[in-house]
């Protein structure tokens, strides 16, 4: 049963990232806030599912999956997925800032959906709440260093989760493109490759091409359709750095073209993607397809 | 399998990266001699107040050659107009210093015989100044190189030229053609600035202002901009420089503590109990628990050294700063939020009593090749207090009757060791050199061989 959802080696990928983190780098990252993150995030998931259940039951609709027992687990698992890189990736003064990004991130799936797809990154969508809403927020895009252990930890346990979600493409095109851009602009600029090097060995970049732009569930459906989308993302990001300095830039760009996904979907038709082989999927039903990439 | 599969050519890569990554190039210059001085500028001290986009700049100057020879270029994100531009009081610096700066504290034993512990006598020990920063050039325009002088005025002791330019190449003859000793190499490295459009803010002493304004030494230059830029240039700076440099960065904002975004910024191991005998060559101490905590995070990051409200500090190891000194160190927010800055929407948390200045101070330590990029920074509202501290703490010297007393006193060796153990571990120094010296400095309390065994036990 466990690790058989390719959810429990991300869930198992974060909490290693993140005692690593609090291990061996100086975070300023506090025990009490990762909780408050983990718990909020359950607890809303929890609410919302019960409610959404009830309002189903209550009109006569079909109740989902989620609300049976099996995928009431497999949605506090994405919960704790969510949660786990929340902590990774966002730092606040007060506990209240968190608890908002939490139930923020959660809420967004029940909110904004189209049709059975939630379309914002719950994870991308509570650190921009954050951000947005509160004035103690931030994210350290320097935090993670440079070192090139980190980048082969990422990469390689990265590469392996999405080996097995089959979601590669996005961070190949994402990170292809945006290297290429910046590679460009280094040329032009006249940097010596070094500076380009330092650019792109950031922990946090990786952090959020391996496991936050390949969320499949909130991502276009077919590879066509994700490789265009990556593209978008990358161009974005790469104008928000380097011409209105934002340093949160991939997060913007991310939370700035995720509505695209459904336009994308229209263009690009493809079957949509179950978590497990067999699977009745958590929210929707019947999707179990498994898509296999080479 | 699978796994292997997909990690071989990751590793490839990665090695390939590695590998074929350019040799890092030495290379140079903040600051250009007028005469063939050399000049190296190994610490230099930068004030950054900063709120929105507004910044206020100011660099210390530790010029050590002759005055007549000091000249500076600095890129900056826009064309400044006089306006823009002042002599800062040097005061100011060294009270940021001082304010800011790693500190030992001293802390006395009680009498273990006396019944309550209350009287914590309490002293602070600053390590004192360091260095500072800043710079300047000469003026001439020459349209057909593509260098437009977009101002020229004088300041205080310095003549200031502003300068835009269209290629690398012209600037550099420029410079060169009004007498500038510019390195070999700089045209490559001016280049990635005009191809940003930035500005070059070229300052040189006059000499006949200089002595007229009675100062001994050069006062910090301030400048300030409206630019989303946060960043600070350190690439020019190395081509004065043949080994590492220091920065230090005070950065004052409304927010909370800074930090640097493409380099990791770690805290300086603080708060520690180290031996007494410290007390007399602290700024060998920390020079060398510097030098150790930055080869130990691979040379490659910035070290928070402090970072607090400035409405507060306990214990203050100087006067926190007047009003009147932190506006004259660029706080420009001062007199508009005055009442407060608590945000509108949901703080709810714990309400915080702020003065509204939070001060950071970074200690980076760089060479050209571990610090490739240029410094970008980013205000974060973490408001979290931090300082390099050690703390130093007397046994109690009294006579000692009672059994506390006599416990007291077989506990101490244990902690002594442990301080010696610390200490060793921080600054790399020998460890057998450290307890010889904590017998001399601790040689009046008395133990006898027997005691001192007992104590272990």
């Amino acid at each position: 049963m466990l690790f058989k959802d390719i959810r429990d080696y991300q869930i198992l990928f974060l909490g290693l990232f993140l005692v690593v983190g609090i291990g061996t780098r100086d975070w300023t990252l506090r025990p009490e806030l990762i909780g408050v993150l983990i718990a909020t995030s359950l607890a809303t998931q929890w609410i919302l599912s019960l409610v959404i259940s009830h309002w189903s039951l209550a009109n006569n609709i079909d109740a989902p999956a989620a609300t049976n027992d099996k995928g009431q687990i497999t949605s506090l698992r994405s919960a704790l997925i969510t949660s786990l890189g929340l902590s990774l990736l966002l730092r606040a003064d007060h506990w209240t800032t968190m608890a908002i990004a939490a139930a923020s991130a959660i809420a967004s799936k029940f909110l904004f959906k189209f049709g059975d797809k939630h379309f914002f990154n719950p994870g991308n969508f509570g650190i921009i709440s954050a951000l947005v809403l509160t004035s103690d927020a931030w994210v350290s895009p320097g935090q993670w260093g440079e070192e090139w252990w980190y980048a082969l930890l990422f990469a390689g346990t990265g590469g392996m989760t999405l080996q097995r979600i089959g979601r590669w493409d996005t961070t190949a095109a994402f990170l292809g493109a945006y290297s290429l851009l910046e590679a460009i602009r280094n040329l032009w600029l006249g940097w010596t490759w070094d500076v380009y090097w330092h650019q792109l060995m950031s922990g946090s970049l990786l952090l959020f091409a391996l496991f936050m732009i390949t969320d499949p569930r909130s991502i276009p459906n077919s590879r066509i359709g994700r490789v265009v989308w990556a593209i978008c993302i990358a161009g974005l990001t790469f104008i928000l750095r380097n011409y209105f300095f934002v340093s949160t830039a991939v997060f913007w760009a991310l939370f700035a073209l995720a509505p695209l996904t459904i336009l994308i979907d229209v263009l690009w038709l493809a079957p949509r993607f179950g978590w497990q082989e067999g699977d009745e999927g958590d929210e929707g039903a019947g999707e179990e397809l498994l898509t296999q990439h080479s | 399998m699978k796994i292997f599969r997909l990690l071989t050519p990751l590793l490839l890569v990665i090695v390939a990266v590695l590998c074929f990554a350019p040799a890092a190039w030495a290379f140079c210059g903040f600051y250009v001699a007028k005469a063939d001085t050399k000049l190296y500028n190994k610490s230099s001290q930068v004030v950054i107040a900063r709120d929105g986009n507004r910044t206020v700049l100011t660099m210390a100057n530790d010029f050590q050659g002759e005055v007549k020879d000091f000249a500076i270029v600095v890129p900056v994100p826009t064309l400044l107009k006089k306006e823009q531009v002042r002599v800062a009081k040097p005061q100011i610096i060294e009270r940021l210093d001082a304010f800011s700066a790693p500190r030992l504290v001293e802390y006395f034993d009680p009498d273990p015989c006396a019944p309550v512990i209350i009287d914590r006598n309490l002293s602070i020990l600053n390590n004192g100044g360091l260095g500072g920063a800043g710079g300047a050039l000469s003026v001439n325009s020459d349209r057909s190189l593509g260098v437009t002088v977009e101002a020229s005025f004088n300041v205080g002791e310095y003549d200031i030229v502003i300068l835009s330019a269209k290629e690398s190449g012209g600037l550099e003859t420029w410079l060169r053609n009004n007498g500038y000793k510019i390195p070999q190499g700089a045209k490559q490295l001016l280049q990635p600035y005009i191809r940003s459009s930035m500005k070059f803010f070229v300052a040189k002493v006059n000499l006949d202002k200089f002595k007229q304004s009675g100062y001994e030494f050069l006062r910090p230059l301030q400048i300030s901009y409206q630019s989303p830029k946060f960043m600070l240039p350190i690439r020019l700076g190395m081509i004065n420089a043949t080994t590492e440099q220091d920065l230090i960065v005070y950065i004052l904002s409304p927010e909370g503590a800074a930090e640097i975004t493409n380099y990791r910024t770690v805290k300086i191991p603080s708060n520690v109990n180290i031996p007494v005998y410290v007390k007399n060559e602290f700024n060998e101490f920390y020079k060398s628990l510097f030098q150790t905590a930055y080869t130990k995070e691979g040379k490659r990051v910035g070290f928070l050294e402090y970072a607090r409200d400035m409405g507060s500090c306990d214990p203050c190891s100087a006067d926190p700063l007047t009003p009147e000194e932190l506006k004259e160190a660029g706080v420009f927010w001062l007199i508009n939020n005055s009442s407060s800055n608590v945000p509108a929407f949901p703080n709810f948390g714990i309400p915080f009593v702020s003065s509204n200045v939070f001060i950071s101070r970074l200690h980076i330590r760089y060479s050209r090749d571990t610090f490739p990029e240029d410094l970008i920074f980013l205000q974060t509202a973490n408001r979290e207090s931090f300082q390099g501290r050690y703390v130093l703490q007397y046994p109690f010297q009294g006579e000692l009757k009672c059994q506390a007393g006599k416990e007291y006193k077989r506990s101490l060796p244990k902690r002594f060791e442990q301080e010696a153990q610390t200490l060793a571990k921080l600054t790399n120094w020998d460890i057998q050199d450290i307890r010889k010296k904590m017998k001399l400095s601790v040689g009046n309390l008395k133990y006898s061989l027997w005691e001192s065994f007992l104590s272990w036990f």
